[in-house]
């Protein structure tokens, strides 16, 4: 291990050592602050497993966590399903529909994917909004918690397990002979074609798994708030996972964790003021796309390298 | 007789109005060196983007080992055994070395190795090209000769029948040229690979191949054994021509 | 009858306005490989323009309007200049880059503007009888004979200028066209000014007859990359075609079928066309 890694696991520790015991510390409204923060942790690692790994900006990640949270919340209203069915049933649909998608697009190649996931986006949000005799619209539907006596706690644990997992998977998928191929994609499609590897099924597969995430995050993030609205499947909330993300810093393993934290945490302090959080944090992620598009974590990573040469 | 290992019959493309190869016959046998040159714009490349399935071609036919490869796409291409080199070099550029060739072997598509396995077998690759110990350094790293043997060594990870050499010596000074010449004489003898190389480097290609195909705005014009080439007329004037122009 | 040649009618002139729209985005696509989503946010931005040039500032409508062109024209140069260039090669950034202007540019209409339909006054009133069948509005017929001007003279520019030369030989091969001579780094700028000013074009047309409102820009930015699909990239012949097939259907599609669902027949368009027949009406297959 070089000295970023070892430094990083050294940080890691004590960082889980907080989020295990630092619960019991925080307030009620603080809980759900590190709640909802676990949920973009969610969102922006399985977003930046396909932008960061494999090179492809998906528009409809926000979209396809819509899709978990509201087949889930249906069917718990319409069909007493309990929640952890209901989200996996969730999370089975989303990826099918990333898998159709994915299939559609990708062999047009990337630009046709960024089109028709924007498009994919914008339609579900109109379906959801307008269907409201199944969805109650823009008003919300109110669906059961994934508890049947209601803790924050154990949404905290919940959403901390499902996270951990998540991060899991990825991380061996990263380094797993499939993540050196989503890598080779990323950096030349046309080496990596050349060399045997099918492109197309490897991004395919990125974004399948991809899609599936999106969409158990949002059936837990439903579940938690009991109250779904189109907001969920925005593309404001789809921009907040992708500030995240290039925030952060993409392609790392840690950046989209990082970006979710901070700027979770952050427009709880901005929307004292106003609803500017968004402006700003388009600001901060232009510029970091622009001048340092490793986020975060690569001005970071920079730094230390620097240090270790002079 | 030797089997033809590839063989090209007819073979068309063009890209919007120009036509770039027309109607090219051409065939290689197992175990060739065999050169492909002609003055720039003659359609070389173009001919060996067709053959590794980065451009479908327009007319023709085109076989390998005696199976058609026509409507093949690239990484099927080279699972057949067909590697390639790209004239522009094209390592995986934030890549460890030991990864890029990696992909090679994992482009072959066999299950049974595990990736404890195939870093092995990576090593020798690296290796054999002369990179020795250069295993985790990042490939944006290496100098244009390293990179150049990175992009062999995972040509050879996937097991090529045939390998595809565009414009290997370029950029490269006299001495990185005799030690370029003498890895490709070893990929022939000791990995038994036949070779089909683009070259403007006259001396070395001349010297290094059993025969010769030359290409004129997107038609062959002459195909021989070296010394017939060298001294042919219209070989001189095809490259004339384009000094002229 | 008449009511279905009014719907039709309405389908052209939304028809020939989502081909200025979609040209603007074809023609930065076919040169510079780079779609820019905040397509939308410029079209909305000249619409607001042209309101306020109008109602604020009292100006009369036949300058307001190309006056707001040239300012999102300027716009898109400045946005071509400072952030896109710097990404070149890099499909990955240019799309996150135009993503994340969008919303900033979305937001920062909501802030400045308000989050209020505005409608900038028409230029001409009343309307025409039809062969009898019904009356149509003027300013509508005004805007699509302009519209149509407009689509003529980007067809000349292309077809004959030097510079719409210089950006045909661009999409073809960058370097070629590098080693021939042209300042390919200033007729990217140009021409992403071009897609720019044209969907402002788009907007200021519309805007009189169907107000903006900062939240539509995503619908807009969503149809004009749906009728690029549908032509086929880099076609400009496509963009026309599409265009009117898609304002037709779209127009048919919500008076008969659903109002609110309007925008889902594009979307099933651009599935279909991906299905069916990937490059488009007269894109090139690849």
């Amino acid at each position: 291990m070089d000295k970023v890694e070892f430094m990083r696991f050294w940080i890691f520790i004590p960082f889980i050592f907080l989020t295990l015991f630092l619960p019991f510390f925080l307030s009620q409204y603080w809980l759900h602050v590190m709640i909802i923060s676990l949920f973009y942790v969610m969102m922006a690692s399985s977003w930046n497993l396909i932008a960061g790994y494999t090179g492809q900006i998906s528009f409809a990640h926000a979209a396809f966590a819509g899709v978990g949270a509201y087949v889930s919340g249906m069917l718990a209203v319409n069909m007493g399903i309990p929640a952890w069915l209901g989200i996996l049933i969730g999370t089975s649909i989303a990826g099918l529909l990333g898998l159709g998608l994915g299939y559609l697009c990708i062999r047009m190649g990337g630009i046709y994917l960024s089109l028709t996931t924007l498009g994919f986006s914008e339609i579900l949000r109109i379906i959801i909004t307008n269907e409201d005799r199944w969805t109650r619209g823009t008003m919300g539907l109110q669906i059961p918690g994934f508890f049947i006596e209601y803790s924050k706690m154990s949404y905290y644990f919940l959403f901390l397990i499902v996270s951990a997992f998540f991060l899991w998977v990825i991380y061996r998928l990263i380094r797993s002979e499939m993540g050196l191929s989503f890598r080779a994609v990323l950096n030349d499609e046309l080496a990596a074609s050349s060399s045997g590897i099918d492109t197309i099924r490897v991004r395919i597969l990125a974004f399948t798994i991809s899609s599936a995430m999106a969409g158990m995050a949002g059936g837990l993030y439903g579940h938690y708030l009991m109250l779904i609205t189109p907001d969920i499947p925005s593309l404001g909330q789809m921009f907040l996972v992708l500030a995240m993300a290039v925030i952060g810093g993409m392609g790392s393993f840690i950046g989209p964790i990082l970006g979710a934290f901070v700027l979770e945490i952050l427009s709880e302090y901005i929307r004292i003021y106003g609803e500017y959080h968004v402006l700003l944090f388009g600001l901060v992620a232009l510029g970091m796309a622009r001048f340092a598009p490793g986020g975060i974590m690569g001005l970071l990573e920079k730094r230390w390298r620097l240090r270790e040469m002079s | 007789m030797r089997q033809r290992i590839l063989e090209g019959k007819g073979v068309t493309k063009s890209f919007g109005g120009l036509m770039a190869i027309h109607k090219v016959d051409f065939y290689l046998n197992e175990g060739e060196i065999v050169g492909l040159i002609g003055p720039n714009g003659a359609g070389k490349t173009t001919l060996f983007n067709v053959i590794s399935g980065v451009y479908p071609l327009d007319e023709g036919e085109l076989f390998f080992n005696g199976t058609s490869i026509s409507s093949l796409k690239p990484f099927e291409i080279c699972r057949l055994g067909i590697g390639r080199t790209f004239q522009i070099v094209r390592p995986f550029l934030k890549m460890t070395c030991l990864e890029n060739i990696l992909i090679g072997l994992i482009g072959r598509g066999e299950r049974q190795k595990n990736l404890r396995e195939k870093k092995k077998e990576a090593r020798f690759y690296l290796e054999f090209v002369g990179l020795k110990g250069r295993e985790n350094s990042v490939a944006k790293d290496l100098t244009l000769i390293e990179k150049k043997r990175l992009e062999m060594a995972r040509a050879l990870a996937t097991n090529p029948k045939l390998l595809l050499l565009d414009e290997v010596l370029a950029g490269l000074n006299p001495s990185e040229i005799l030690q370029a010449l003498e890895l490709i004489d070893i990929i022939r003898s000791q990995l038994r690979v036949t070779i089909f190389w683009i070259e403007h480097v006259m001396g070395a290609i001349m010297k290094a191949s059993d025969r010769i195909i030359v290409l004129n705005q997107g038609e062959k014009i002459k195909e021989g054994k070296p010394e017939e080439i060298v001294s042919d007329p219209q070989v001189i004037e095809a490259y004339l021509g384009e000094s002229n122009a | 009858m008449a009511e279905f040649l009014m719907y039709l009618t309405n389908g052209l002139v939304m028809g020939v306005i989502n081909a200025i729209s979609a040209i603007g985005v074809s023609l930065v696509v076919g040169i510079m490989r780079v779609i820019n989503f905040a397509h939308g946010e410029l079209y909305i931005f000249a619409g607001y323009f042209s309101y306020h040039l109008s109602l604020t500032l009292g100006l009369s409508p036949i300058l307001a309007m190309p006056l707001s062109v040239i300012f999102v024209f300027l716009m898109g140069v400045l946005m071509e200049r400072f952030l896109i260039r710097p990404t070149y090669g890099d499909e990955m950034y240019s799309l996150i880059i135009t993503f994340v202007l969008s919303i900033i540019l979305q937001n920062s209409a909501l802030l400045i503007f308000g989050p209020y339909p505005n409608k900038p006054p028409t230029l001409i009133s009343g309307a025409t009888s039809f062969f009898g069948l019904f009356h149509y509005g003027n300013q509508r017929l005004f805007s699509f004979i302009i519209s149509i001007a407009i689509l003529l003279s980007v067809f000349y520019l292309i077809k004959r200028t030097w510079f719409g030369k210089s950006v045909r030989a661009i999409s073809q091969d960058r370097e070629m066209a590098s080693l021939m001579g042209i300042d390919h780094l200033k007729v990217n700028m140009l021409s992403f000014g071009l897609g720019a000013a044209l969907a402002g074009a788009a907007g200021v047309i519309i805007a009189p007859i169907f107000p903006v409102t900062p939240t539509g820009s995503s619908a807009i930015s969503l149809t004009a990359f749906v009728v690029v699909v549908l032509g086929g990239m880099g076609s400009l012949k496509g963009c026309v075609v599409g265009g009117l097939i898609l304002g037709i259907l779209e127009n048919l599609g919500a008076a008969y079928i659903s109002t609110m669902y309007r925008h889902i027949f594009g979307f099933i368009i651009l599935i279909l066309v991906l299905v069916f027949r990937p490059w488009g009406l007269f894109g090139q297959r690849t």
